[in-house]
C-alpha cells in the first residue's frame, strides 16, 4: 500500500545542513496498523508528513498503492491527498470560523459532489465517531476529545484507504486517548490502512506493527 | 545601533517591499500636491499690485456694424467720463484683469527676446487700477505724437530684458516694423488673480483711431449701485444700436479666477488626503500585526536589559529606516523635477515641496508606529516569553 | 462552495474589528471616490436633459484651418451661413439644429442686476432638445422670419426677473440691453455643464445681436444632428465629411495660409476628447494619464490591503494547511481568498454605495453646478459593480498567491 524506499530528508538554511531522515525503507501492507516510535525530534513527524505527501523527500522513492509519486504534479498530489489519504493532527487543525458539520466536509469540497450529497456522507462520518448530535456546535464549544473526533470524522468522510494520524492522543488525557485509539482500531477492522506517529508506547504496542526511529535513522 | 537595524529590516525584504512601495507612493502623491501648493502658495504672497474694489469691465461688441467703429468707440467713451459716478475710465483690450483672455507677444532689446502678456490700453489705466509707477510716468497722448510707441512694463519685464540696466527712456523692438520707447516701470501687475505668477507684462499705447480694443474699465464712486449700471447700459445701448452692451465686476470676475485656481488645489487636497489615511491605517494595522508575531523577540530584549524606552526606540528607529528606504526612492523621482527643469517651475518650489513632503513622512510613520511600538515595550518579559 | 467561503469570510470579518474597520474603510472611501467620478462623468456625457437624445446626436462645434505640416492653425465655431451650407442640408439626418455657441448679457431689475447666459438659437432646437415648457411655447418659423423680439425663459430666470407670485409670465416684456423681449415660454432650466443647450434666455437666432449674418465660415456657432437612429451615426458622419470634402481650398486657405480644413461630426463624448487631443498620439496620452491617475487612486489603497493580508496570512495557516492536506488543489484556494477579497470589496462598495449617495445629494444641494442632476443609475451602477470587481482582484490575488503557496509542512506546524 505505501511503500518508502531509501527516503533521505535534508533540511537547509543558508549555513547548516540538517539530516532529519537517513535511509528510511518502510512498506506499509494494505489493512495493517502502523505506528511509528521515538523520541521527540527523531524526524517521526517529518517521516509522516512525506508519507502524506505533504512534504517531499530530497531523495528516495514513494509509492502510493503501487504508482510512484515523485513525477507529480502539486494538482496530482492533491488529487491523490483527497482520494486516498486522510489526515489526524495532535493539535486537531479544525477551522474554527466553521461549524462541525462544515469542517467535516472540506474534504468533499474539493471532489464533484453534490452540497446534498456533501451532508449526508458528512453526517454519516459523524454518526461513526458518535458526534451526530454536535453538528450544528462550532469547535471552540467542544472538548479535545470531541474535537479530535471531529477531526477523524473529517479524515473518514471522503472514505480513504490509508488514515495519516500525527499524535493523535498527544493533547488528550489518556481516558480521552484511549477512546480515540478505539475508534481508530475499529476503522482498522473496517478495512483502513492506518498510520500513527506516537511517542507513548503503551499506544504503540497496540497497533500491528512498530518502527522506531531515532536522529532520522530507523532502528526497527 | 543603526547596522543592527538595517540588518533587521534587509533579512526581511520580502515582507518589507510592499511597505516600501507603499510609502513611496505616499510619497510621490504628497510631492505633487505641495509642489502644487507651494507653487500657489509663493504667488500668493506676492500682493497683485493694482486695486479693482470699485472698478467695473463695461465690454462693449460691434457686432455686424461696421461703420464709424472708432468714431462711435470715443463718443461711447466719451460718455462713460461725463456721468458723476465715474471717477476714471480707461479703454483696454479684451485681457482686461481677471479675464480668460491673454495676449501674449515678445519684445527684444540688444539681442535679449523677453515674452510676456501685452496690454493694449490708453492713457488712464493706471488712474483705474491705481497702478503705481516705480520709475517713470504712465503715457500719455502727446506721447503719441513721437517716433516710438509709448511703452509701459513692469519690474520682472525690466529686469528679464535689460539684465541690471534700467530699463527707462530705452527703445526696444516689438516687430519688424514697430519699435516702442519705455517711458515709466510698475512693479507688478498680477492681472489673473493673485495666484498667478508675477510675469513680464508690456502695456502698449493704442492709437486714438484704434476701432480694436473695445473694453472700458471704469472706476466707480463707493457706494455706486446697478441703478446706475442700468443707466448705463440703457444709455449706451440706445447710443450704439446693434451693439452689445455687458457689464462686470472685477470683484466678481477675480472670485471666479480664485476658484479655477481653488477649485483643482481642493479636489487634489480631498484625494490626497483620502490616500494618506488610507496608507495611515494600513501602516498602523500592518506594523501593529508585525509588532504583536514579535512579542517573543521583544521578551528576549526585555530579559536581556533592554529598557521600555529602548524597545520603543527601535521599532522607530526600524520603521525610519523603512521610511528611508522609501524616500530615497522617491527622492530619485522628485529630483528630477528641478533638474531637469519640469513645468518651468521655480526650483526653490519643488525643493520645499520635496522637504515638506519628506517630513510629513516621517510624521505620518511616526504617528502610526508610535502606539503599537509603546504597547509591545509595556509587554512583561515573562508574559512575552511564555506566549512564545 | 461558495457559501462555505463566504461564511469563512465573514468570520473572519468578524474576528478581528479592528482590522476590518481598517479594510473597510479603505475600501469604502476608494469605492466612493471612484462612484462619485463615474456619477460626475455620467453627469457630463451621459444622455440627460435637457439632452435625453444625445445617443443619436452628431456635434459639429469647431471648425480647424491649419496646414499640412501642422505650423499655423485657427479654430473656433462655425458661422450660420456655413452650418446652414453643409449642415442644415444633410439628408441622412432627421433634424439639425444650429445655435450659438454662448453670450453674455445682464438685466437690471429694482436697482439689481441679473447676470445672463444669452443663446440665439433656430427652431428645430426645440426638437433636438427635450426642454420641458412650464408655460408657453417655443417660438416657431414665423417668429423667426419676422425676426419677433421674443424670448424663452427658464424658470430662475423668471423668479429673478419678475418675481415668483405664481402668475403667468407669458406676454410679459423683459429688457435686455435696452430691448424689450416678450417673453413667449418659461423652461426648467438646464446645468451648465451641457454647454451647447444650457442658457438663461433663449432668442431666436433672427433677433439683434446674434451676429447670424457674419461672413465667412468661421463665427459663432455650432449644430446638433439628430439621427432617426444611433445606427445612422456613421452614414450621417459620411455624408458631412463629403460635404465638407467638397468646398474649394480658395474658401478655407486664407491667402494660401492653410491648406487642410478639418470639421467633424462627432458624437458628445468624441467631440469633447477632441477638445483636448488634437492627433492620436495626444489621445494616448491623455488615456495614459487618466489611466495613471486612476491606478494611483486604487493602487495605493490596493497595497495597503495586500499588506494587511498578507500580514494576516499567519493567522490563516492552520485553514490552509488543513485544506491543502485534504486536497484542495493550489488553484482552488486561489480562488477562496479571491472571492473572500471580492465579497469583503462588495461589502465595502454596499457602503460605497450609501456614501456616494450621499456625496452626490450633496453636490446637488450645494448649487456648485446649477440644476445639477447626478445620480446613480442603472450604467453607474454597473460600472461601479465592475470598479469593485478590479478592485477586489487588485487588491486580492497577490495574498491570495501567497497564502495559497504556503507550505503545507510549515502551515501546520503552528
Amino acid at each position: 500500500m505505501i511503500k518508502l524506499q531509501n527516503v533521505e530528508k535534508v533540511y537547509r538554511t543558508s549555513s547548516i545542513e540538517t539530516l532529519a531522515l537517513n535511509n528510511i525503507n518502510i512498506d506499509v501492507k494494505k489493512g495493517e496498523f502502523v505506528s511509528i516510535m521515538g523520541p521527540s525530534g527523531c524526524g517521526k513527524s517529518t517521516l509522516l508528513n512525506i508519507i502524506g505527501l505533504l512534504d517531499a523527500p530530497s531523495k528516495g522513492q514513494i509509492e502510493i498503492d503501487g504508482s510512484p509519486v515523485e513525477r507529480y504534479t502539486d494538482k496530482h498530489l492533491a488529487e491523490l491527498r483527497n482520494r486516498k489519504l486522510g489526515f489526524i493532527f495532535q493539535s486537531f487543525h479544525l477551522i474554527n470560523d466553521l461549524s462541525v458539520i462544515d469542517n467535516v466536509e472540506i474534504p468533499l469540497l474539493y471532489r464533484n459532489t453534490s452540497a446534498k450529497q456533501r451532508r449526508e456522507l458528512a453526517q454519516e462520518a459523524l454518526e461513526k465517531v458518535g458526534l451526530s448530535n454536535r453538528m450544528k456546535h462550532f469547535p471552540k464549544q467542544l472538548s479535545g476529545g470531541q474535537k479530535q473526533r471531529v477531526a477523524i470524522a473529517r479524515a473518514i468522510v471522503g472514505k480513504p484507504e490509508i488514515i495519516l494520524a500525527d499524535e493523535p492522543t498527544g493533547n488528550l488525557d489518556s481516558a480521552m486517548g484511549n477512546e480515540i485509539l478505539g475508534i481508530l482500531q475499529k476503522l482498522n477492522t473496517d478495512g483502513a490502512t492506518i498510520v500513527m506517529v506516537t511517542h507513548d508506547e503503551a499506544m504503540a504496542k497496540k497497533t500491528d506493527r512498530l518502527i522506531r526511529l531515532f536522529d532520522g535513522t530507523q532502528v526497527s | 545601533m543603526l547596522r543592527h537595524l538595517f540588518k533587521l529590516i534587509w533579512n526581511k525584504k520580502g515582507t518589507h517591499s510592499l511597505l516600501i512601495i507603499e510609502v513611496w507612493a505616499a510619497f510621490m502623491v504628497l510631492f505633487g500636491v505641495l509642489t502644487l501648493i507651494v507653487f500657489n502658495l509663493r504667488n500668493y504672497l506676492q500682493p497683485i499690485g493694482f486695486q479693482y474694489d470699485q472698478v467695473w469691465n463695461l465690454e462693449l461688441s460691434s457686432n455686424q456694424d461696421t461703420t464709424e467703429v472708432a468714431a462711435k468707440l470715443q463718443r461711447a467713451m466719451q460718455r462713460v467720463k461725463s456721468y458723476s459716478e465715474v471717477v476714471a475710465a480707461s479703454r483696454m483690450s479684451s485681457n482686461t484683469p481677471f479675464s480668460a483672455n491673454q495676449i501674449g507677444n515678445s519684445v527684444g532689446y540688444n539681442k535679449v527676446n523677453v515674452g510676456g502678456d501685452f496690454y493694449y490700453t490708453d492713457g488712464e489705466l493706471f488712474k483705474v487700477l491705481d497702478l503705481p509707477l516705480k520709475k517713470g510716468r504712465w503715457y500719455r497722448e502727446a506721447d503719441l505724437a513721437g517716433k516710438f510707441v509709448p511703452l509701459v512694463i513692469n519690474q520682472k519685464m525690466e529686469d528679464k530684458l535689460f539684465l541690471n540696466e534700467s530699463g527707462l527712456n530705452k527703445v526696444v523692438k516689438i516687430d519688424d516694423k514697430t519699435s516702442g520707447k519705455i517711458v515709466g516701470i510698475v512693479d507688478k501687475f498680477k492681472a489673473k488673480g493673485v495666484y498667478m505668477s508675477d510675469n513680464p507684462a508690456l502695456f502698449y499705447m493704442f492709437r486714438k483711431d484704434d476701432r480694436w480694443n473695445s473694453n472700458i474699465l471704469i472706476k466707480t464712486r463707493p457706494g455706486t449701485d446697478a441703478n446706475f449700471e442700468a443707466r448705463l447700459v440703457k444709455d449706451i445701448a440706445m447710443m450704439l444700436p446693434g451693439w452689445g452692451v455687458e457689464v462686470g465686476y472685477l470683484k466678481d470676475s477675480r472670485k471666479n479666477r480664485d476658484n479655477l485656481t481653488l477649485v483643482p488645489v481642493l479636489i487634489f487636497l480631498i484625494v490626497s488626503g483620502f490616500l494618506l489615511t488610507n496608507v495611515a491605517l494600513g501602516l498602523f494595522g500592518v506594523l501593529n500585526l508585525n509588532i504583536a508575531k514579535r512579542k517573543g523577540e521583544i521578551g528576549l530584549r526585555r530579559a536581556m536589559g533592554a529598557t521600555e524606552s529602548g524597545v520603543t526606540s527601535q521599532f522607530l528607529g526600524e520603521i525610519w529606516v523603512l521610511a528611508t528606504f522609501s524616500l530615497v526612492v522617491g527622492l530619485i523621482f522628485a529630483v528630477q523635477f528641478p533638474l531637469m527643469n519640469v513645468f518651468d517651475l521655480d526650483r526653490e518650489i519643488y525643493i520645499i515641496a520635496i522637504l515638506a513632503a519628506v517630513a510629513i513622512i516621517y510624521i505620518i510613520v511616526t504617528l502610526c508606529a508610535w502606539f503599537p511600538s509603546k504597547q509591545a515595550a509595556a509587554i512583561h518579559p515573562a508574559v512575552a516569553l511564555h506566549e512564545e | 462552495m461558495l457559501t462555505n467561503y463566504i461564511k469563512i469570510a465573514w468570520k473572519v470579518l468578524l474576528r478581528h474589528p479592528f482590522y476590518t474597520f481598517i479594510t473597510l474603510f479603505g475600501i469604502t472611501l476608494t469605492l466612493t471616490v471612484l462612484m462619485v467620478v463615474t456619477s460626475f462623468l455620467d453627469h457630463l456625457f451621459g444622455a440627460h436633459y435637457p439632452e435625453e437624445k444625445r445617443s443619436r446626436s452628431l456635434y459639429i462645434a469647431t471648425l480647424i484651418q491649419t496646414d499640412s505640416a501642422n505650423t499655423t492653425m485657427s479654430s473656433g465655431p462655425a458661422s450660420f451661413e456655413f452650418l446652414k451650407k453643409y449642415a442644415k442640408t444633410l439628408k441622412t439626418a432627421e433634424r439639425v439644429s444650429v445655435m450659438n455657441n454662448f453670450g453674455f448679457s445682464n438685466a437690471y431689475v429694482n436697482g439689481k442686476r441679473i447676470k445672463l447666459n444669452t443663446k440665439y438659437t433656430d427652431v428645430e432646437f426645440w426638437s433636438v432638445t427635450d426642454f420641458e415648457f412650464l408655460e408657453g411655447k417655443p417660438y416657431d418659423e414665423t417668429n423667426i422670419r419676422n425676426a419677433d423680439h421674443v424670448a424663452v425663459i427658464t424658470d430662475a430666470l423668471r423668479d429673478q426677473y419678475f418675481g415668483f407670485d405664481g402668475e403667468s409670465v407669458v406676454g410679459k416684456t423683459i429688457d435686455i440691453e435696452n430691448i424689450n423681449y416678450r417673453v413667449i415660454g418659461v423652461v426648467k432650466g438646464s446645468p451648465p455643464t451641457r454647454v451647447y443647450t444650457y442658457s438663461d434666455v433663449y432668442f431666436p437666432y433672427t433677433a439683434p445681436k446674434s451676429n447670424y449674418e457674419e461672413k465667412g465660415m468661421r463665427g459663432r456657432f455650432v449644430a446638433i444632428v439628430l439621427a432617426k437612429n444611433p445606427a445612422d451615426l456613421p452614414a450621417i458622419q459620411a455624408e458631412f465629411d463629403s460635404h465638407i470634402a467638397r468646398i474649394p481650398r480658395s474658401e478655407y486657405s486664407d491667402n494660401n495660409r492653410f491648406n487642410v480644413l478639418i470639421v467633424k461630426a462627432d458624437t458628445y463624448f468624441d467631440h469633447f476628447l477632441s477638445m483636448f487631443t488634437r492627433s492620436d498620439k495626444d489621445r494616448i496620452a491623455l488615456y495614459a494619464i487618466v489611466g495613471l491617475v486612476l491606478l494611483m487612486i486604487m493602487g495605493l489603497p490596493a497595497v495597503n490591503l495586500v499588506n494587511v493580508n498578507v500580514s494576516r496570512i499567519l493567522e490563516r495557516a492552520s485553514e490552509i494547511g488543513v485544506r491543502k492536506a485534504f486536497g484542495a488543489p493550489a488553484k482552488a484556494l486561489l480562488w477562496q481568498f479571491i472571492i473572500e477579497n471580492i465579497f469583503i470589496t462588495f461589502i465595502g462598495g454596499a457602503f460605497a454605495l450609501i456614501l456616494t449617495f450621499a456625496v452626490i445629494q450633496f453636490i446637488n444641494a450645494s448649487g456648485w453646478i446649477a440644476y445639477a442632476d447626478l445620480t446613480i443609475n442603472l450604467p453607474v451602477f454597473l460600472i461601479s459593480i465592475l470598479v469593485c470587481l478590479v478592485f477586489g482582484l487588485l487588491s486580492g490575488v497577490l495574498p491570495a498567491f501567497r497564502m495559497s503557496r504556503l507550505k503545507i509542512a510549515e502551515a501546520l506546524k503552528v
